[in-house]
């Protein structure tokens, strides 16, 4: 599939912001243990709010055409896409509706704003990964791993925030300490990952399939076209294998490895969270650079 | 009605006669274009309803189970029990796609304006160009590649089924088919209702059998893609010495041709 960049800094920056979103509304729960005052709070609001905003107005710069976007949350029963639209646009009411709780000081309907807003969060992230992870006509993509993948990882890439966030609140609080719920995501998500990159459920699809000619040996005589078409643009994108090689160490690195080190050992909370964030970018420039579209067997390809 | 095709793959000769009349129709049709993009330059592209690839099946035993030619033996020396069925037989075949017009059309349910939709009276896939923002999510979901999106107007464009002449009451009964089955010059394109088990797309899919394409994926195809006939087995051994009754039968034929 074409790498298309809006959409894999929308499903990054989303992802990020609304994990960031999560753990700040859980932190909020044990403010006084954790030490975060009001401030600190609304500060980390404010960098959820801004990424989130930032990825969903990125996810629009792919649409060929913009005006009739309005009608994306037409059909929730059926499409993933348009439940992932409804669910953000809801989130800022919802979020307007917690920040006026708070400051108003209604104690009654915080627990009941705070935890809706959680599940939000997490359901959008769930819906994101069910875009891509609902199309079977994407083997690779058409398994449990992604939607695991996309809540993991957003709840990752905010676990790692959270702590950067925390080291904004008054010097005299002292020092963020380990953060042990990053560290523990951290972990996990390379898991995944490896197991993502190592043994992965998929089907398999030949070109055989493809045609019905179940036998025999089948090859692509002519394409039918003197040049590249929409299909070919949109689903004949090929990695150099060197260059995916790279890069998946790279996404290894920089999105899980790095950040759990600098959690682990230093205070660096911030190299941490842009290190990873660039990480999950490389690892999700590669979960859409590498996906294979059944198409591509029509095209001549073997076996996708 | 389940309206769609049969394409037969034994007779299309791959001319693209079917792309260009769908091209000429669609063009300007009412359901909107389908736009050419630097149609004279470097880079031709544009948008087709209807695209055309050849390919080769090699060594099928259903279609070349006689043994002719060269045998091709991965070893040297004398073909071993059983190999005679696999020679070196190849043929062409010419697959003209266009949407299939499925009954479980994963196009229409991630679509997530409302834009693709699927009639319900006589199953036909459309696009409501007034509707749809170009997200190309429906592309995605379609295996067989029937979706193109209009660059000009931004929005996804298919197949019709040339939903604007087959109602059309002005023209000729003859000529309420899609462009692309009237312009076939080998008959290899079939327009009918394969909810009706006598009409010809259905006795033709029925008699003939149809390729699975992709089915495991679970779209359900309409348009059926007839599998090519089972070639005839030609003798090629000589009768050299015929007996009494081969003459007595010679005799005959000729006292009946005098």
């Amino acid at each position: 599939m074409k790498p298309a960049l809006s959409v894999i800094f929308f499903t990054v920056s989303s992802g990020a912001g609304l994990g960031l979103l999560v753990w700040l509304l859980i932190a909020s729960l044990m403010a006084d243990h954790i030490r975060m005052d009001g401030a600190t709070f609304y500060k980390g609001a404010l960098i959820a709010g801004l990424l989130i905003t930032a990825g969903l107005v990125s996810s629009t710069l792919h649409l060929a055409n913009r005006k009739n976007a309005i009608y994306s949350l037409a059909r929730i029963k059926t499409s993933w896409l348009s439940r992932e639209g409804l669910l953000a646009v809801l989130l800022y009411p919802l979020a307007a509706l917690h920040l006026a709780a708070l400051h108003f000081g209604w104690p009654q309907i915080t627990p009941i704003t705070l935890w809706t807003l959680i599940a939000t969060a997490i359901a959008i992230l769930y819906c994101t990964g069910m875009i891509y992870g609902c199309l079977r006509t994407v083997p690779r993509w058409n398994t449990w791993m992604t939607p695991t993948k996309y809540v993991l990882f957003g709840l990752m890439s905010g676990a790692v925030l959270l702590p950067a966030v925390l080291s904004l609140r008054p010097a005299e609080v002292g020092p963020v300490g380990r953060p042990m719920v990053a560290i523990l995501l951290l972990a996990l998500g390379l898991a995944l990952y490896l197991a993502y990159l190592l043994k992965h459920p998929r089907a398999v699809h030949t070109i055989n399939d493809a045609l019905g000619f179940k036998q025999g040996n089948v090859r692509l005589l002519d394409v039918g076209h003197s040049h590249g078409t929409f299909l070919t643009n949109e689903f004949g994108f090929a990695v150099a294998r060197e260059k995916a090689r790279l890069l998946r160490w790279i996404a290894i690195l920089c999105g899980f490895i790095l950040p759990l080190l600098l959690c682990y050992f230093t205070k660096w909370f911030w190299a941490a969270s842009f290190i990873g964030i660039a990480g999950l970018l490389v690892e999700r420039w590669l979960f859409f650079a590498e996906a294979e579209h059944v198409v591509r067997l029509y095209h001549g390809q073997q076996r996708v | 009605m389940r309206l769609g095709l049969a394409i037969d793959l034994d007779t299309c000769v791959g001319c693209h006669a079917c792309a260009v009349a769908c091209k000429e129709w669609n063009g300007q049709s009412l359901m909107g274009g389908a736009p050419d993009y630097d149609a004279w330059g470097k880079a031709p592209g544009g948008t087709w309803y209807n695209r055309i690839r050849s390919y080769e099946i090699e060594g099928d035993p259903t279609y070349s189970p006689h043994r002719c030619g060269i045998e091709n033996h991965p070893h040297p020396g004398p073909p071993l029990e059983g190999e005679g069925a696999h020679q070196p037989l190849s043929k062409t075949v010419n697959v003209p796609m266009s949407c299939m017009h499925c009954e479980e059309a994963h196009c229409v349910t991630v679509c997530p304006t409302g834009a693709s939709y699927k009639r319900a009276e006589d199953g036909i896939v459309l696009v409501d160009p007034s509707r749809c923002m170009g997200c190309n999510y429906c592309a995605w979901a379609c295996p067989y590649g029937a979706r193109e999106l209009d660059e000009d107007a931004g929005v996804m464009k298919k197949c019709t089924l040339c939903v604007d002449r087959i109602y059309d009451e002005q023209l000729a009964i003859e000529d309420r088919q899609p462009a692309c089955v009237l312009a076939c010059p080998t008959h290899a394109r079939h327009f009918g209702d394969f909810d009706d088990p006598q009409s010809k797309v259905s006795l033709l899919a029925e008699s003939r059998g149809k390729q699975s394409m992709l089915d495991d994926l679970g779209y359900k195809p309409t348009n059926a893609y007839l599998s090519l006939r089972k070639p005839v087995e030609i003798k090629t051994e000589l009768p050299i010495r015929a007996g009494l009754s081969d003459k007595a039968r010679a005799f005959v034929n000729r006292l009946i041709q005098l």
